[in-house]
Formats: C-alpha cells, structure tokens, sequence
C-alpha cells in the first residue's frame, strides 16, 4: 500500500515537473525574476560608486558628489568618494574646479583633468589637495577603482581616495 | 533550423532509445555556438574582449551562472552583490541582468536539478566536444578522490568571495573567460589572472578531455557544478542501477562523464550526487541496467516512461534555453559570413 502510494507521489512529482518546464518560459521564470529583484539587494558601491549626495551647479555642467564608500573586509580597495562631471558633451576642454566635497562650504580639492573630443580617448586626472582627507594624486588613469578617472555614458568620472 | 534540429534530436532520442548520444550534439553545439555569439556581441559593443573597467562602473558586466553560489554569503550578510553587473537590465552587454539569470537557473534547477549541467550550461558542451575526439582514453585511471575538487574549489572560492567582497572564481579561476570575456590587462595582476584563465582552459577544457574522455572541468573544478548536486535530491528524475541485472562489468562506470559511479555506488544500486542525468551510463549498459527512474516507484517499473518524462521536462529547457544561444551562433556565423 506504501510503495503504491509512494509510486503515486513520484509519479504526480515527475508530471508537476513537466508542467513546470512548459510554464517556466512563460511563468516561472518572470516570477522568479522579479522576486529575485524585489529582494532590496544592491550592487556593491566599489563598482556603483554609491548613492548621489549633493550636485554642485557649474557653468553649463554640474559635478554629483556621492556618498564615500568604504571598502568591506579584505577587499583590496581603499576608502573613496566619486565625483561625476556631466554631461560630459557640455564640458570645456580642459575642466580645473575647486569642489567642496564634504559640504562645509570650503573646497577640499582642486580637480584638473582635459576632455579629449574623442570619447574614447584615455583620460588623466590631477587632484591637488586642500583638505589633509583628500591626498593629492597626479597623472591618474584607471587603475584601481578606488583611484581613477574614467567616462562613463554621457558623464565624467573622478575617484578620489580618503585617507583614513 | 535551430527548431528543426533540436526536433530532430528529440525525435531521435524517443526512436533509439538513447539519451546520451543525441543529446551531446545539442550540447556540443551550444558549447561551440555560445562563445561564437557571444565574443561577436561584445566585440561589436566593446571591440575587445577585455572588460573595460568604465563597464564595470556602469553596471554592464554580462552574469553568467557560474558566480550564483559565491554571492550568497555577502548577499546575506550585507544585502550586497558583490559583482559590476546590474540587476535589471541596464543596456550594452548587460542582457537581462542578474535577476534575469538567476530567473532562468531557479527555473531549471527546479526542472531539472543537476540536469542544469547537461542541457542547459553552455560551456560543458566544449569540454564534452573534446572528450569525444579521441576513440579511447589514453589516461583511464583516474582517483575517485578527485571528484571532490569541485567541493574544495566551492567551498574556498565561497569564502574567498566574502572575504575579499569579489567574485573570486570569475577574477582567478574561470576557465571559460578564456572564450567568453576576461579581465581588461590594465596592469600586471590583469595580466596573471588572463594567463592563468588560459591555462587553466587548455588543461582543464581541452587537454585533459582529450586524454580522459570525461569532463573534466566539470568533473574536478567546477564549483558551479558541486553547488548543483545539492539540488539533486530535490529533483524526482533520477539514475538506477538495476542490480538484478547489473553483471557488474562496470562500463557505467567507465562510460561516466564526471565520476559520478563508483564500485560502492553501483552495488547501491545509486548515482553519486554529482550525477548530471546525460544517459551515457543507461546507454552504455548492455544489460540494461543502468535505468531512468522516478523517486517513489520500483527501480525496473518502466524505466522508459520515465526516461520519457524526464525528457520532456529537460528538453523543454534545453530548447528555451540553449536553443537560443544556439540560434544566437548560428545568425552571428550567417551574417558575418554571408
């Protein structure tokens, strides 16, 4: 009677899961798919850069400042803030701006780097210091995310370390 | 013509009576197929193979299934992914996202279980390629006690992941980004990890196939592939050994893709759970011992209804699935070459 039963069971288990393969296109997948993104993840801020805190207005552009992000555990990358220049088509050729980047209303950084016409020519960055918090770094590409300058659609993208 | 074949294929299984044989040239050829389409798009969209870091901020890294397992832990602890992807879909080669692709895995695995590795990964079909070069095997002892590779690989590449807040096989160890994309060479780290993904794909995917004819990324590295046999059980399709049939004269056993049968198993009358469901043991049996077989009912009740079921089931997957990419290879080869 048990094996008849369990015989049932498996049998009722093999036709669900068939059932299941012709829906899952039409049903399973999407539903899983949106409980997936319904769980309030978010992608690590090392790649993000973190949420947008304050947006300085600049002459005919303007800079976001984001929020700093810390690094977790062991990971490789130190302590930095992003800064987004956008759009990047309304730039000057050569950008140099004093951004106050903790919001106390005096500058911390003067950031210097030139626009090339060609979107896809390599970009230099110099950071002069003005706040101890923010060392200075000179001739800096992309070699770290926590250190580069890159672009990014239609946005200029600076990295600033934080000293700790 | 992707249709065709893959009905094709299906009705060839159902006539024959054999699973293994018809399936590895669906699989095969989503291995062969899926690197084609793949390195077209990105060359197109990016025109190099390298992950520019720029992608990588803008959330534009492709996600495949091989890093779901490593994101678990950070995911839980901290509500982070610890991949430069998006979760939606966020345009160039970002496709469907991460939510999308773990869409489509949840779907599968409740599907098909470990099956995930023999009807829908569309990198096995590579190595299974190369294993069927050769006529035999010129290496054909092989320690059972390297089918717990894939586990220790897991399992460190697990912790790894959280302690380093990264994908650690996708940045260290992933044979597969050798054909798919790799780390932009931006210095000489990129350079070590790009050598050591194109070692480790000559010898896991393409030298050792050759000398073993078994998979043996799969069989001895994959730690996708370990983190999939837990799902083994909850799946009610499975492979017996009849053992009032069984001789034993152990070609099951020697005929196994990734040594999913050993002596102990097969006088059990079970699979290891590393089992992948691809029939070549139930082919190979000249006894027909080896048998299809649903959880609950007699191990020799009509193996073929379930062979059958577990068919329908497997192949509805593979066609959603692999037959796109496959389709998606196919158009890439057509429009560059016509």
């Amino acid at each position: 009677m048990s094996k008849n039963l369990s015989a049932k069971l498996g049998y009722t288990g093999a036709g669900l899961t068939v059932f299941a393969a012709v829906l899952a296109p039409f049903l399973l997948y999407g539903l899983f798919t949106k409980a997936f993104a319904s769980l309030g993840l978010h992608v690590d801020e090392v790649y993000s850069g973190g949420p947008r805190v304050r947006t300085i207005q600049a002459a005919g552009y303007s800079i976001d400042i984001h929020r700093q992000v810390s690094p977790h555990m062991l990971q490789s990358e130190k302590l930095f803030v992003q800064l987004d220049w956008r759009p990047a088509t309304a730039l000057p050729s050569h950008v140099s701006d004093l951004v106050d980047i903790d919001g106390d209303g005096k500058p911390d950084v003067r950031v210097s780097f030139d626009v090339p016409k060609d979107p896809k020519a390599p970009l230099r960055v110099d950071v002069d210091s003005l706040n101890p918090r923010y060392p200075a770094m000179h001739n800096v590409g992309k070699q770290k995310f926590s250190k580069l300058i890159v672009r990014v659609d239609d946005a200029i993208l600076v990295r600033i370390p934080v000293a700790q | 013509m992707t249709g065709g074949f893959m009905v094709f294929l299906f009705f060839q299984m159902v006539r024959t009576w054999k699973t293994y044989r018809w399936r590895r040239w669906f699989f095969v050829a989503l291995g062969l197929l899926f690197p084609v389409g793949f390195i077209h798009n990105v060359i197109a969209m990016r025109g190099t193979m390298g992950i520019p870091i720029e992608e990588m901020i803008a959330g534009r890294t492709p996600f495949c299934f091989i890093p779901i397992p490593l994101l678990i832990l950070p995911a839980a602890l901290t509500k982070t992914l610890v991949f430069p992807g998006s979760i939606l879909p966020n345009g160039g080669m970002s496709g469907g996202g991460m939510a999308a692709m773990a869409g489509i895995w949840l779907a599968a695995t409740i599907v098909v279980g470990k099956g995930w590795c023999s009807y829908a990964c569309f990198f096995g079909g590579i190595e299974e390629g190369m294993a069927a070069v050769p006529a035999k095997a010129k290496l054909s002892k092989i320690d059972s006690r390297w089918r717990l590779g894939p586990w220790a690989v897991l399992l460190a590449m697990v912790l790894l992941s959280l302690a380093l807040f990264e994908p650690a096989y996708c940045m260290w160890l992933c044979p597969f980004k050798a054909v798919s994309e790799y780390v932009a060479a931006r210095n000489t780290v990129g350079s070590v990890q790009n050598g050591i993904f194109i070692l480790l794909f000559a010898t896991l995917v393409v030298a050792l196939p050759l000398l073993t004819k078994k998979r043996t990324q799969c069989a001895f590295f994959c730690p996708f592939g370990a983190f999939q046999s837990i799902f083994n059980k909850a799946s009610v399709f499975e492979v017996k050994i009849d053992r009032s049939r069984c001789t034993p004269c152990v070609l099951c056993q020697k005929s196994c893709p990734t040594l999913a049968l050993n002596d102990e198993s097969i006088v059990r009358g079970e699979t290891l759970m590393s089992c992948m469901k691809c029939g070549a043991c139930v082919d190979a049996c000249p006894k027909d011992a080896a048998v299809w077989h649903i959880r609950g009912t007699e191990v020799a009740a009509k193996p073929e209804r379930a062979r059958l079921m577990f068919l329908y089931a497997a192949w509805a997957m593979a066609i959603m699935f692999g037959g796109s990419i496959i389709a998606g290879g196919l158009a890439t080869i057509l429009h560059v070459f016509l």
